[in-house]
């Protein structure tokens, strides 16, 4: 009987101490702690063409890894200050929540069910993209629409499955869905003719197509059944935070309609006389304090990373794996016909 | 006595020749073993000639894929579809071997693992030697004392003094092992032996471990000098991949499988409630989900319970869950072993005198073991192939590794041969473990 009070103190204290713990995490933006920890640790996914893939010297490149390195970029000073933490689809979320990862940039689409009730804020899309299929050129088929009674090759777990059930059900088009696990299985089982179409992302079905035998026996058509904006998110009800990621999304749009990119950027900070410049550049203002950042958070960005363009070009453009054109699509700057805007540097 | 041939009809025996015997059949050699087991009758020579057709039709087209029309030397995955359209791209796999083996693990700084493996193959060789005699002795010392080396080398960094002190201590036992064996084979004396008449003076009592300690003193006291508090950059876990990741995971938790596998069976069949009960409760629960389960409660919701600024160790966090899952499965193979024992060796046993653990560690468990060794093996066999699970958790171990390859820019879509790649590799390696039981059991069976 005389051990049975030091138990009851003993689970108190340690219950104590878990709330204080609790607490003390909870008053605590994710800027102070990732400028404590020396590092930003960034959620992507397993492996991703064109957005996250690792070489075999481990380098990690891809658009989300340069978004990540441009946040990295922004508080440090060093594009390298970051670690990347490639987790499954089911454990992006968790991973976010507990604190795993400061952010979370992994080609994922916002969707409202994610924003609203996954404890993520999604901040900015970085790439809009679209469902589409892809069908052999000797088939003949020309539109989506044709599709009667076809057999489709799809992912399963992914929102591209759901589309095309939506798309099915809504043309009566009496589709097969044949479900696979791994994109790279998935291609194979298409490439040999196991099933008549494939749909994904048209970024996927790019990435897709050129890894075919003979990438010109295959079409992709014109339809697009869905909105993917491929975004990225940070925890929840983190306000400093957020605004740190989202501008410096910002940042990159804004260089490219300034005009300014990693090689010139040097050069425009030393001559330049415009005032819009000056200010984004850091010259001029404070506009780097209310977020909390280094005064030349903009330049590191620039120097370092790039500006959007630069990382289009590298990621996704013509001369890279998935070889997507970006001339007349979404993710052109609003001057060009776009949706690409980044709000006022002021 | 044959009576037919033998009748007498009459005076004389009338000589009637045997039947001749059929000729010889040739039931040796290749050419009889052919005829006994392929072509005895009509109906098995049909079903030889169809099994082999059915296998030449299957056989052909993989022998044609691997080797045949397979393109062994390109830079890319689109040269090799240009010299072979159907054959295999193993081209992919050689600029990705390297990761294979290591994962991300820094080019530069491979041979620490090499070295490390090195290492700790020396210290498991002596157990297959025929003349040593305290195999059990060094077996122990390799697991509790390879870790600490392990580790120095594979991690790195700035290590505590007494890591660093631990590390040579290790050292100092290994390099002592082989002094001996090779006095041993020399037929000379141990080397204890010769330096036993100096500490004999210091301490009368246990002459021969006095010395063995004081040659380990003085050995690691020369190692610790000579490497002179030796830093090793450091190398974080997150880059540890390949082969060199599965065979980590593999082996700890085969080697934490069978104490804590051991502990819980004795646990369940224990007649003090609160051990029998948690014993139960841990193996039923931890066997009635799927491995992956327990990964992915290991890696997505034990952060949740820890502080936000608390880094916890990816690898740690699947060890934990590995060691948990493999040792209730190994609980109710040795509980199987211990079912095995008849009673009279429990009664033999106490009878003589002995308590709990004297009677369970030298009389129950030697036999009980012995007797699953099978059933053990067969355990760490399917262990070691579902550690490559730990690749979904985001892992790089060598499924991940050649599941990346399809994503590499120049080997893209290249995913097939990677894997036909190292399922031979896993093919060589669960063979010769299983082949190591049956002669392990060999040597065991021995006695009985």
């Amino acid at each position: 009987m005389k051990k049975m009070p030091k138990f009851i103190v003993a689970t108190v204290a340690s219950f104590a101490i878990l709330f204080s713990l609790i607490q003390a995490q909870a008053a605590e933006s994710t800027l102070d702690t990732v400028k404590a920890r020396g590092y930003l640790n960034c959620i992507i996914g397993n492996s991703f063409v064109g957005f996250y893939t690792v070489d075999e010297k481990g380098n990690w490149s891809g658009m989300d890894i340069d978004i990540c390195r441009s946040v990295a970029a922004a508080v440090f000073g060093d594009k390298d200050k970051v670690k990347f933490n490639s987790v499954q689809w089911a454990q992006s979320f968790t991973s976010i929540k507990s604190g795993a990862g400061d952010m979370l940039s992994k080609g994922m689409t916002w969707t409202l069910s994610r924003d609203s009730s996954q404890g993520l804020d999604f901040l900015d899309t970085y790439f809009y993209d679209g469902q589409g299929f892809m069908v052999r050129k000797d088939s003949g088929i020309k539109s989506a629409l044709e599709l009667k009674g076809a057999t489709v090759c799809v992912l399963t777990g992914t929102s591209s499955e759901l589309n095309l059930t939506d798309f099915n059900r809504s043309n009566k088009l009496n589709l097969t869905p044949v479900v696979f696990d791994d994109a790279s299985v998935r291609n194979t089982a298409f490439f040999n003719n196991n099933c008549d179409v494939m749909t994904n992302d048209r970024s996927g079905l790019a990435a897709a197509r050129s890894t075919a035998p003979n990438p010109d026996d295959y079409l992709v058509l014109p339809e697009t059944i869905s909105k993917e904006a491929l975004s990225f998110a940070v925890r929840q009800n983190d306000s400093t935070w957020a605004n740190v990621a989202k501008w410096t999304f910002a940042a990159l749009v804004e260089a490219e309609e300034l005009g300014i990119n990693s090689k010139n950027v040097d050069k425009i900070r030393k001559t330049t006389t415009n005032p819009v410049v000056k200010r984004f550049l850091g010259l001029e203002g404070d506009l780097n304090k209310g977020l909390g950042l280094p005064a030349d958070w903009t330049y590191q960005i620039i120097k370092q990373v790039g500006n959007y363009a630069e990382l289009y070009d590298r990621n996704l453009g013509p001369d890279s794996a998935l070889g997507l054109v970006r001339e007349g699509s979404l993710n052109e700057l609003w001057k060009k016909g776009g949706l690409l805007y980044s709000k006022s540097f002021r | 006595m044959d009576t037919q041939h033998t009748e007498q009809s009459g005076e004389l025996l009338k000589f009637v020749p045997r039947p001749s015997r059929p000729p010889v059949t040739i039931t040796y050699g290749p050419a009889g073993w052919l005829k006994k087991n392929m072509f005895g009758n009509i109906w098995n020579s049909l079903l030889t000639f169809t099994v082999f057709a059915l296998l030449f039709l299957l056989l052909k087209p993989f022998f044609e894929w691997t080797l045949i029309k397979a393109v062994w030397t390109a830079s890319t995955r689109r040269e090799c579809l240009a010299i072979s359209p159907d054959g295999a791209c193993w081209a992919g796999i050689f600029p990705w071997f390297n990761n294979l083996m290591y994962g991300l693990y820094p080019d530069a700084l491979q041979w620490r693992v090499n070295l490390g493996f090195c290492i700790g193959f020396l210290w498991f060789v002596p157990l297959a030697l025929k003349k040593i005699t305290n195999k059990m002795f060094i077996a122990l010392s390799g697991v509790t004392l390879f870790p600490f080396i392990a580790n120095y080398l594979f991690l790195g960094g700035e290590r505590s003094t007494f890591h660093y002190i631990v590390s040579c201590f290790a050292l100092a036992y290994l390099l002592l092992i082989y002094g001996n064996i090779f006095l041993k084979y020399m037929g000379k004396k141990q080397f204890e032996q010769y330096i036993e008449p100096f500490t004999g003076r210091l301490y009368r009592k246990n002459t021969f471990l006095s010395a063995h300690l004081m040659i380990l003193l003085l050995l690691t006291i020369i190692i610790a000098y000579l490497l002179g508090n030796l830093t090793l950059e450091y190398v974080s876990v997150d880059v540890w991949g390949g082969l060199f990741l599965t065979i980590i995971i593999s082996s700890v938790s085969i080697v934490m499988a069978l104490p804590i596998g051991i502990v819980l069976a004795l646990g369940r069949r224990s007649e003090m409630v609160i051990i029998k009960w948690f014993s139960i409760c841990t193996i039923e629960l931890v066997r009635s989900v799927p491995m992956i389960t327990v990964l992915f409660m290991s890696v997505t919701m034990l952060p949740l319970f820890f502080p936000n600024t608390m880094e916890l160790n990816k690898l740690a966090q699947v060890l934990v869950a590995v060691c948990l899952f493999a040792g209730a499965y190994m609980a109710e193979t040795v509980r199987g072993g211990l079912q095995a024992i008849s009673k009279g060796q429990y009664d033999a046993a106490k009878s003589l005198g002995l308590g709990y653990w004297y009677m369970m560690i030298f009389i129950i468990l030697p036999q009980a073991l012995k007797a699953m060794i099978p059933n053990i093996v067969t355990s760490f066999i399917s262990l070691f192939k579902d550690t490559t699970l730990v690749s979904i958790i985001g892992l790089f171990d060598i499924m991940l590794m050649a599941r990346n390859i399809a994503i590499d820019k120049n080997w893209l879509g290249l995913h097939a041969e990677p894997l036909v790649a190292i399922s031979v590799l896993f093919f060589v390696i669960c063979y010769t473990m299983s082949q190591y039981s049956q002669r392990l059991e060999k040597k065991l069976k021995t006695n009985r």
